[in-house]
């Protein structure tokens, strides 16, 4: 009679056979509704960034601790305050993975209206027509670089476009234990002493106190750069690299005769030492006396030791310095909103109170007048440091040098690379360097 | 992909349920009930086609471009096999890393298969708590590819890590294993051994299914223990061998977590643990070359592809499915 029908086992008695099947069936085509509606409902949630009441939302990424987090977050809100209108989407995220995901949102069509961005992917950005072009908004004053120093607001130009405006200014630092030197009757470096007399010092420091003198610095490129610098070449030459293969082969002979000599710790550590991480420095784990920083890392390398720091130039002459932006705000170039992200950029960095709030957290301010005002307030000692020794550096800054090109990420990385190849003792300085050299050739030319 | 084809372990002849068994008597599906099927397979359904079939075409497409991550699909540019070309002929680091990758999978591999039978072998009796202890050997496995075992695992291997102070108690001075580029890859081939236990559960379960009346005429022929294991066990055991191969060598291959974690995603130190994944990574993400990335991405497949169709045209030499026509 029934032949479809499905076996029947729990049916009530009494009923006809055709009621447990069309309730199977509603209840059916129910589930199957459940299961399909979030579906329906996430696409539905995607693609919004109007917020609901008429306000704007800017959307801010960058990347830094839990306390420049918290200063931004400040910042931000006190622009909400000001302009009721506008409404931030904050979202910040350590250093290490930060770019892998600045590039993947960008990829996915959902890039934030304002990043942060350093000097490493500037280029990178600007070169593929990511970041927005600041300069009419420069010129029509809506982005106010009067009261900074010309060469720090220059270091955000590529190819002729302000793609970054500079949040902050910083230069290369040596910090070192003082604590550990004063209590060996050491003498504390100082700067202009050139990189043998550093070396050797690093190496009286080693044999007295047991703690490797110096950190190696055939890897870290920044320092690799003052040093080029200093002897009349530089990183890069317009769209070539400024230094050969002989260049890299002293560099990497001067490292090697200093680990021979014991003013570095052994290999491993070193490579420990590579690691970008502030708190992996080897002045601040213990494992070496100086490591080389930028300047306004000072007050969180302070956090997290309880010996005191001092800080000074890099070996040689401090003219091979200069006034870095140590990182910039950039705009998306197809955000909506181009004209409110402007404004919120330039508020960043010349409001009295944001600049106030957010410190010397993003380096020192870019704006002269407010740094001034910044340093007289100050209480934070490590802060004040980091100022008076900028300060102080300023005076002997040597020109800045063009904003590192595209591959310039590959480079550093290339650098750490053969570096380590030496090292190890696994290439000699000449092979190592003939080695970095092809493989930076390679990584500029694609 | 490939995993789709390998042969069920579990499956023996006389037990296995006959596929008509569940059908209803029609045989038929009623019209409404396939779009009932189809809307309940649809969460599925979608994320396969979202999340996997079409950006895996996509990537495809993006292997003969320049596609940079950052530039907008619209202006990407065909370059042809200019990508696989650079490959093979001008990318050191490129086959760098297939030598890293094929090293880890030849030590690593054959070891973890064989601690997983040594193991699964001593666990397959009937000691009491042998269950406590089955459970034991396999914690490391559930913990997988996770994060936080690798950086345990970087910080025991340490120059001051816990390895090296057991090795003081000997008197013996140890290194900083995860530091040293000769001995990086190695610390995590020992990682990857460790976590034998899926592998483990498998041989246990085949072990298990092996009748005892085989191992009793061996014995009644006079076939001591290492004979029975020779003749018997193996023999008996070979199409989880099989499985156990074929995944854990695609396992192998695909290694990225612990070697990102201990590198910091560098692959140092001096490319010592640069895995091909890894590498990837690096191009796709960090050197935003996404085009060349996803090039060396279908290389990868098409190699596992190669490698898995080895095995499986070797395995019928050596594996033996009792459900054959001699049985």
């Amino acid at each position: 009679m029934h032949p479809a029908t499905h076996p029947t086992v729990n049916a009530p008695d009494g009923r006809t056979y055709r009621t447990p099947l069309v309730r199977r069936r509603l209840l059916r085509g129910l589930l199957a509704a459940v299961v399909a509606l979030p579906l329906v409902g996430a696409a539905a949630a995607c693609g919004d960034d109007a917020a609901s009441d008429g306000k704007t939302k800017i959307s801010v990424f960058w990347w830094g601790g839990e306390a420049r987090a918290q200063l931004t977050e400040q910042a931000l809100d006190l622009y909400t305050q000001k302009n009721p209108d506008v409404v931030f989407e904050k979202t910040w995220q350590a250093n290490q993975g930060y770019f892998d995901k600045l590039a993947t949102l960008t990829a996915g069509g959902n890039p934030p209206d304002i990043f942060q961005i350093d000097d490493n992917y500037l280029t990178e950005y600007a070169a593929r027509n990511t970041t927005l072009d600041l300069t009419p908004h420069q010129e029509s004053g809506k982005v106010d670089t009067s009261k900074f120093p010309q060469s720090l607001w220059q270091y955000g130009v590529v190819d002729g476009q302000l793609a970054g405006l500079a949040s902050g200014e910083n230069t290369q630092g040596l910090v070192y234990n003082k604590t550990l030197l004063t209590k060996n009757g050491l003498p504390e470096p100082t700067t202009g002493m050139s990189w043998e007399e550093h070396i050797a010092w690093a190496e009286e420091v080693s044999k007295k106190t047991g703690v490797p003198g110096t950190m190696d610095a055939s890897a870290v490129d920044k320092a690799f750069w003052v040093w080029l610098r200093q002897q009349g070449k530089d990183l890069y030459k317009g769209n070539d690299l400024g230094f050969t293969v002989e260049d890299v082969t002293r560099w990497f002979e001067l490292w090697k005769d200093a680990r021979d000599r014991g003013a570095t710790p052994t290999p491993d550590v070193i490579h420990e030492g590579n690691a970008t991480d502030i708190t992996k420095q080897l002045v601040v784990t213990g494992k070496a006396a100086t490591s080389w920083v930028w300047v306004n890392q000072m007050p969180e390398l302070k956090k997290n030791t309880t010996d005191e720091l001092g800080v000074i130039a890099y070996p040689g002459d401090p003219s091979g310095q200069w006034a870095r932006a140590s990182m910039y705000w950039s705009v998306f170039r197809g955000t909506k909103n181009a004209d409110i992200a402007v404004d919120v950029i330039n508020f960043l960095v010349n409001d009295p109170e944001a600049v106030k709030l957010l410190g010397t957290d993003r380096g020192l301010p870019s704006n002269l007048d407010l740094r001034r005002v910044v340093s007289d307030d100050t209480t934070d000692e490590a802060m004040k440091q980091s100022i008076a020794v900028e300060t102080e550096l300023a005076e002997s800054f040597g020109e800045s040098p063009q904003v590192p090109i595209k591959g310039h990420s590959k480079v550093r990385a290339e650098l750490i690379k053969s570096a380590e190849n030496a090292q190890y003792g696994r290439a000699t300085p000449a092979e190592a360097a003939a080695q970095f050299v092809e493989a930076c050739k390679a990584a500029i030319a694609s | 992909m490939a995993l789709t084809t390998a042969p069920d372990p579990t499956r023996r002849g006389t037990g296995s349920v006959r596929p008509d068994a569940t059908r209803r008597g029609t045989g038929r599906i009623r019209h409404g009930e396939g779009l009932a099927g189809y809307v309940f397979l649809s969460p599925w359904l979608i994320g396969l086609m979202g999340i996997t079939a079409i950006p895996m075409l996509l990537s495809l497409y993006l292997s003969f471009t320049n596609y940079d991550i950052l530039t907008p699909f619209s202006e990407v540019q065909w370059v042809g096999l200019a990508n696989y070309e650079r490959m093979f002929t001008s990318d050191p680091s490129w086959w760098h890393s297939v030598r890293v990758t094929l090293s880890f999978a030849l030590i690593a591999v054959p070891l973890k298969l064989a601690a997983a039978l040594g193991v699964a072998l001593l666990l397959n009796r009937a000691w009491r708590g042998v269950g406590l202890f089955r459970g034991l050997f396999y914690l490391p496995s559930l913990l997988g590819g996770s994060v936080a075992l690798a950086i345990v695992w970087v910080n025991m291997f340490n120059r001051d890590g816990a390895f090296n102070s057991f090795l003081a108690l000997f008197g013996i001075e140890g290194k900083p294993w995860v530091n040293d580029p000769d001995w990086a890859l190695e610390t995590l081939m020992v990682l990857a051994i460790w976590q034998f236990g899926a592998p483990m559960v498998i041989f246990l379960a085949g072990l298990k299914q092996v009748p005892t009346e085989l191992y009793e005429a061996a014995s009644v022929d006079g076939a001591g223990k290492f004979r029975q294991f020779v003749n018997v066990t193996l023999p008996m055991l070979s199409p989880v061998i099989f499985f156990n191969l074929v995944l854990e060598t695609i396992n192998g291959f695909q290694g990225f977590t612990a070697a990102f974690v201990l590198s910091n995603g560098t692959g140092g130190p001096v490319d010592s643990t640069l895995m091909y994944t890894l590498n990837l990574y690096i191009t796709g993400f960090t050197d935003l070359e996404m085009g060349y990335a996803s090039a060396m991405a279908w290389v990868f497949l098409i190699a596992i592809a190669i490698i898995t169709a080895i095995f499986f045209s070797t395995g019928r030499f050596w594996v033996h499915y009792s459900d054959g026509e001699d049985r």
